[in-house]
């Protein structure tokens, strides 16, 4: 193998191909996949790993699955060892065995070539079922994994290229919705399109080549991070993120702790110091919380550097079990993505003194709501994912204001808002306001991204509103004296005048028809002495209304001519 | 003998086709003139003139012009360049917001750098005006017209001059709309003015606000230049028929473009995938890829019967919901730079030198190696002969620039860092044509291949290769292809409509009302551009979706299936497309379907250009051969002796095999060792893969007959 020469040309021909076929994979899934979560939201991650289940390449449609496959393929290979097989399919969702969620069930696939084992294609998608109490998985009074999800540790659904009809049906049997057996056939069909790609790749270049370049490819990848992690100044940084509330306890409050320390090339993320898990669903598992800390750093990096293994060998993660980061076994885990923004808060404050110029001040954090009920124009239900009122600011970095209204850090600007004239057609509700939020931003020489502000009527009876999220207790942090973003809100006026506050994480049944839903998620924080803002930009802003003037005056000295 | 021509701005060329009925069409080239692109367009008819036989002076010529079909990037530029009106938006109270916040997306997930595209119209331009539509349309909140005013008096201040109004819900009833632009141009009649009920009554509402807008920024600058264009052909004493180019394929009188610009934004390259559906027919074929690789860019588009249509698209990352030919860009031509990523790979663009400075052989100050610098050291250009010899290219510079930046770093001679660039640029290319074929359910290897461009057939046997495809046609006006390809345009008038129903339960007197108040739209505007009855054409398409699904899916339905109220027959159509495109229907689940737009397209036939074929010449091509010169063959990875052809001496039925070089003036094409080629009746030239002589047949001796 070591013998082949590296041709550098076709090293970039193979990097592209790899990407190619990944995104051919993410495209099938796309155009296959029924659940609007898969095909609208894109809540999958399609990839290529070697035999050994190293990661070739990844295209994730939200950073929060950046590390979500690759630990769970090197389990599988020493899972079934020598017993793999071309034409096998494996499923797998267990979050005690590197699953990143429950609802993400992965199908992997060995990719055979002259009768060995040269890589495994895979496919994770949010399904919209997985069994367990409650339909779709969100079951906030869920306190072991079995209120949660039916577990799948790896099972072989097809065998030698035959579909396990037993084993199939045992799985299918404890999911309540037939368009997750649709789904995750979609998800069987994206890995036999990569299968094939790949092979035919190889048919070209032969084996040796394969394993030579991709060996390469690592490599250059490996030096790329390395270089960016030897920017960072050798030491040992320390940094906290706060979660409020578990769902069960109203004042309860946890501490995400991480210790970093940085050797030349190498990093490390040490979370031993993090409180412990909580009784409740508001716990991570080691995939979710481990994503949360690479899709982090891979923002402060240059974000060309292709995601391949040699991106994440640099890189050493830490997150003993037992912590709210890495649930033990059985705990309950749904919660554990949105655990990311207080995960990159610790971190983008422990890095802070050290990359200055790299970090962002702290972004809002996501509180989100779904609204279920009967519309009555056509007395059908209708289930609405509140995008548009979720998306708060971005923090602001050296030399660059915060996004406005993107969202949370964990997708990034990757969801979209509902348009709100489908909106008004798909649900009963009347759109009131939803616009940027003056002064939502946190002050700085660079400010915030603003925050938004929605306001709807409900145009159903008896309608349900579950709450999910965080925000609603401390704001968004500012940096090297910039200003904090604001507080997250959800506020329910009923039309007998009682207005109703649902907590951070909470079930609101029989809200009657008439009733002001309000929400504010707010700005991210500021960066840098509001005083050295360019004042051209503020007297604008002035004029936009994105700032008052008194606010204006107020955090950044600054009075109109 | 009508005289026809097509003319194509460009951003370093202005591309001429002029054609006559059973002539064959004769084509110019001339330097654009960026700040009045009409000057070139004079220019360009002067060399036309001066080319007559006997040659003619402008005047005594332009009043013999039939017909000019002028495609322009005015208002393309504006936007990339962001200098296009001031504007003002009227719209609904709570939402002056959506315009800016394009639903909240931030392209590029892991770049906190990246940030917000600066909005169309500034915040404090757009005024939120209270009055309410519900979502079918019926009024629970009366317009304030009074606040309308107060928003006049500020962009009347503020020297707006350009208003757009797009309220919530519109779409179900314009009422507000027309009441609000009454007022505007009563209190601002200078003013250009967009209302998204008459540019685009469709819901989404920020799909409409966000073209209704761009029409707006746009509409002042493309009516200057018109004003300058028409002045200036009726200077020179042209009078009859001026159209212009649409995003969609079609055409529209220089009147509609003035009131509709934004149908203008992306229609550049929208002449391409028409014309390359005229030379495959000649082949019994009835689809084709078209590419147009130019100096910074390059465009693919998939046309089966007719070029693939989308209903909405993106320019500058704004929105833009206007019919439009599915064309797919990315960045990668003659001029994209190759550089080393960090890592020490090589990578081709997206950066350019575009035309000036140019790659570092232009001699015109430009010192990093661009994909036509690779070209010079493989051999496929030869320095002496680029653009027929009027632009003499520094083969020294180019060895220069890819040793210092390519070569050197990766320690490879200069030939093989050139092969490198030009694979990769190769590879760059195939994967755009993926993305218009495989990820829109078409397998490239079925088609018919049409590389355009300057320097699109000098790839296009690496490119093809890559994906596959076995045939090639390189027609003799490839590199102005989207020029002619205008000549070949209809006239095309899109009008939609948002009707919601559940298809089982249709208002069918509701529906067939809309589609003919569109029709009869449609015919208004085609008698207006004198197009007589039997010409007049006119295809209804709805956009439907299985109930909670997202997306609509925009298919064609025959008019007998609406009269005859056959809601069976247009689910099958739905539920067949809907297949087609993503891999699976619902119709064994008897999924509701439900119908969310209707649209109707009227189409006037306009008189086309006819053609002489070729008269046969025989296969033997030795005539044409002009030497032999050593070129890099990227089959055997190494430099080999091949034949030149000079392809104006080449006819039909004249056939050689690859390796070879074929240069003309504006094109050169290579066919490399996995490839031959022959002349086919309409002086294309058809490249097929060694062994697929099959797919060539009408380029051969025994097939002749067989064509005329």
């Amino acid at each position: 193998m070591s013998a082949t020469k590296i041709d550098p040309i076709l090293l970039s021909v193979y990097a592209r191909t790899f990407k190619s076929i990944t995104d051919e994979m993410s495209i099938s899934m796309e155009q296959t996949t029924r659940s609007p979560i898969l095909c609208e939201a894109k809540d999958y991650v399609t990839g290529l790993y070697d035999a050994d289940g190293n990661m070739l390449e990844q295209t994730e449609n939200l950073p929060i699955l950046a590390f979500s496959l690759a630990p769970v393929c090197k389990y599988i290979k020493e899972y079934f060892g020598d017993e793999i097989y071309p034409g096998d399919v494996i499923f797998h969702n267990d979050v005690f065995s590197l699953g990143n969620q429950n609802n993400d069930v992965a199908a992997f696939k060995p990719v055979f070539f002259e009768d060995k084992l040269v890589a495994w294609t895979a496919v994770k998608g949010h399904q919209a079922d997985i069994g367990g109490n409650v339909a779709g998985g969100y079951n906030p009074n869920a306190v072991e994994v079995w209120q949660e999800a039916l577990r799948i540790p790896p099972v072989k659904v097809v065998e030698r290229g035959k579909l396990r009809k037993d084993v199939w049906n045992l799985i299918f049997a404890n999911v309540r919705l037939d368009i997750v057996q649709h789904d995750m056939k979609a998800e069987m069909g994206a890995c036999t399109v990569g299968e094939r790609r790949l092979q035919e790749l190889l048919k070209k270049y032969g084996v040796e080549s394969y394993e030579a370049h991709k060996q390469a490819l690592f490599d250059a990848t490996r030096k790329m991070m390395e270089a960016e992690i030897a920017k960072i100044p050798n030491g040992n940084y320390s940094g906290e993120g706060y979660v409020y509330f578990d769902g069960r306890f109203v004042g309860s409050k946890y501490t995400i702790r991480v210790d970093i320390e940085v050797r030349d090339k190498h990093i490390k993320f040490d979370y031993s110091r993090t409180d412990p898990q909580t009784n409740g669903f508001v716990n991570g598992t080691f995939t979710s919380s481990a994503s949360a800390t690479i899709l982090t750093l891979l923002q402060m990096v240059n974000p060309d550097i292709p995601h391949n293994e040699g991106m994440v060998q640099p890189i050493e993660i830490v997150i003993p079990s037992g912590t709210i980061l890495n649930a033990a076994y059985p705990k309950a885990t749904t919660f554990g993505n949105h655990l990311c923004p207080p995960n990159a808060d610790a971190i983008q404050r422990a890095l802070a003194p050290v990359m200055p110029d790299r970090v962002t001040a702290g972004w809002n954090n996501l509180l989100a709501s779904l609204t279920t009920g009967i519309d009555p124009g056509n007395n059908e239900k209708y289930v609405d994912i509140g995008f548009m009122g979720l998306k708060g600011g971005s923090g602001a970095m050296r030399g660059t204001d915060g996004y406005d209204h993107i969202g949370m850090i964990d997708a990034s600007g990757g969801v979209l808002d509902q348009d709100y004239e489908m909106f008004e057609q798909q649900t009963p509700h009347t759109l009131i306001k939803h616009e940027l939020l003056t002064d939502s931003a946190g002050a700085g020489e660079w400010r915030g991204g603003l925050g938004v502000e929605t306001i709807f009527r409900i145009g159903s009876d008896n309608t349900q509103l579950v709450t999910f999220g965080d925000g609603d207790f401390e704001p968004a942090f500012g940096l090297f004296g910039g200003g904090e973003g604001g507080l997250n809100f959800i506020r329910l006026h009923y039309p007998d005048g009682q207005t109703v506050v649902p907590k951070n994480k909470d079930l609101i049944t029989g809200v009657p028809m008439g009733t002001t839903y309000h929400q504010v998620a707010s700005g991210g924080g500021g960066y840098g002495d509001p005083k050295k803002r360019d004042r051209k930009l503020l007297a604008e802003e002035i004029r936009n209304g994105v700032i008052t003037a008194e606010a204006a005056k107020r955090d950044y000295g600054y009075e109109a001519a | 003998m009508a005289l026809k021509i097509g003319i194509d701005v460009g951003g370093t060329f202005t591309d001429f086709v002029v054609t006559r009925d059973d002539a064959e069409p004769a084509i110019f080239k001339t330097l654009s003139t960026p700040s009045d692109p009409s000057i070139a367009v004079v220019n360009g008819l002067t060399d036309i003139a001066a080319s007559m036989n006997p040659p003619l002076t402008l005047e005594a010529f332009a009043p013999t012009i039939d017909t000019i079909v002028h495609g322009t990037t005015v208002t393309t530029n504006a936007t990339l360049t962001g200098t296009g009106a001031k504007c003002g938006l009227l719209t609904t109270e709570g939402v002056r917001d959506a315009l800016e916040m394009r639903r909240g997306i931030r392209e590029e997930q892991y770049n906190n750098r990246y940030t917000n595209v600066k909005p169309l119209v500034p915040r404090y331009l757009r005024a939120g005006i209270t009055g309410r539509l519900d979502r079918h349309g019926a009024e629970t909140t009366p317009l304030d017209l009074a606040q309308i005013k107060q928003a006049i008096a500020l962009f009347k201040q503020e020297g707006v001059q350009a208003v757009s109004i797009c309220f919530m819900n519109s779409f179900a009833n314009p009422a507000h709309e027309q009441a609000a632009a009454e007022l505007v141009k009563k209190e601002m009649p200078g003013a250009y003015l967009s209302v998204s009920t008459d540019l685009l009554p469709s819901i989404r509402f920020y799909e409409r606000v966000s073209t209704t807008a761009l029409n707006s920024y746009v509409g002042p600058k493309l009516n200057h230049y018109l004003d300058q264009l028409v002045g200036r052909l009726k200077g020179i004493g042209f009078n009859s028929l001026l159209l212009i180019m649409q995003s969609n394929g079609g055409v529209i009188t220089p009147q509609l473009a003035r009131e509709k610009a934004a149908l203008t934004l992306l229609s550049g390259p929208a002449g391409g995938p028409g014309a390359g559906l005229f030379y495959v027919r000649l082949h019994g074929q009835n689809k084709c890829i078209t590419t147009d690789m130019g100096g910074t860019s390059f465009e693919a588009s998939v046309a089966v019967d007719a070029p693939m249509i989308k209903n909405d698209g993106e320019i500058a990352r704004h929105k833009i919901a206007l019919p439009m030919l599915d064309i797919h860009t990315i960045g990668a031509g003659g001029g994209s730079i190759g550089w080393l990523d960090e890592g020490g790979m090589l990578r081709m663009g997206p950066q350019s030198a575009g035309a000036d400075p140019g790659p570092a052989c232009y001699s015109k100050g430009g010192k990093l190696p661009a994909t036509t610098d690779a070209n010079v050291v493989l051999g496929y250009l030869d320095p002496g002969f680029f653009a027929g010899g009027r632009m003499k290219l520094d083969a020294a510079a180019a060895r220069a620039a890819i040793e210092e930046h390519i070569a050197k770093p990766m320690g490879l001679s200069v030939e093989e860092a050139a092969a490198g660039m030009y694979r990769v640029a190769c590879n760059n290319m195939a994967q755009g044509v993926r993305e218009v074929t495989i990820k829109r359910g078409f397998d490239p290897r079925e088609f018919p291949f049409i590389p355009a461009g300057g320097a699109g057939p000098i790839h296009s046997c690496l490119i093809c290769s890559e994906l596959e495809i076995p045939l090639q046609i390189v027609p003799r006006e490839s590199s102005v292809l989207c020029a002619f390809g205008m000549l070949m345009s209809e006239l095309k008038h899109d009008f939609v409509r948002t009707f919601v129903a559940r298809l089982e339960a249709i208002d069918w007197a509701r529906l067939t009302a809309m589609i003919d108040e569109m029709s009869a739209d449609g015919t208004r505007q085609l008698v207006e551009e004198r197009i007589a009855e039997e010409r007049r054409r006119y295809e209804v398409k709805f956009d439907c979706r299985y109930i909670k699904q997202y997306h609509e899916v925009s298919f064609t339905v025959p008019r007998e299936l609406i009269d005859a109220r056959d809601t069976v027959a247009i689910a099958r159509a739905f539920n067949a497309e809907h297949n087609r495109l993503y891999g699976y229907s619902l119709e064994a689940e008897n999924t509701p379907i439900e119908i969310i737009n209707v649209r109707v397209q009227a189409i006037g036939i306009t008189d086309k250009p006819t053609y002489r074929q070729e008269a046969w010449a025989g296969a033997d091509a030795s005539k044409a051969m002009k030497g032999k010169r050593s070129m890099y063959i990227p089959e055997t990875k190494g430099f080999r002796e091949t034949p030149v052809y000079d392809g104006h001496k080449m006819h039909y039925g004249n056939r050689i095999t690859g390796p070879a070089m074929i240069e003309q003036v504006t094109t050169a094409i290579f066919v490399s060792d996995a490839y031959d080629c022959a002349i086919d009746a309409l002086g294309s030239f058809v490249i097929w893969q060694k062994g697929r002589e099959d797919l060539a047949k009408a380029c051969f001796k025994d097939n002749k007959e067989a064509l005329v």
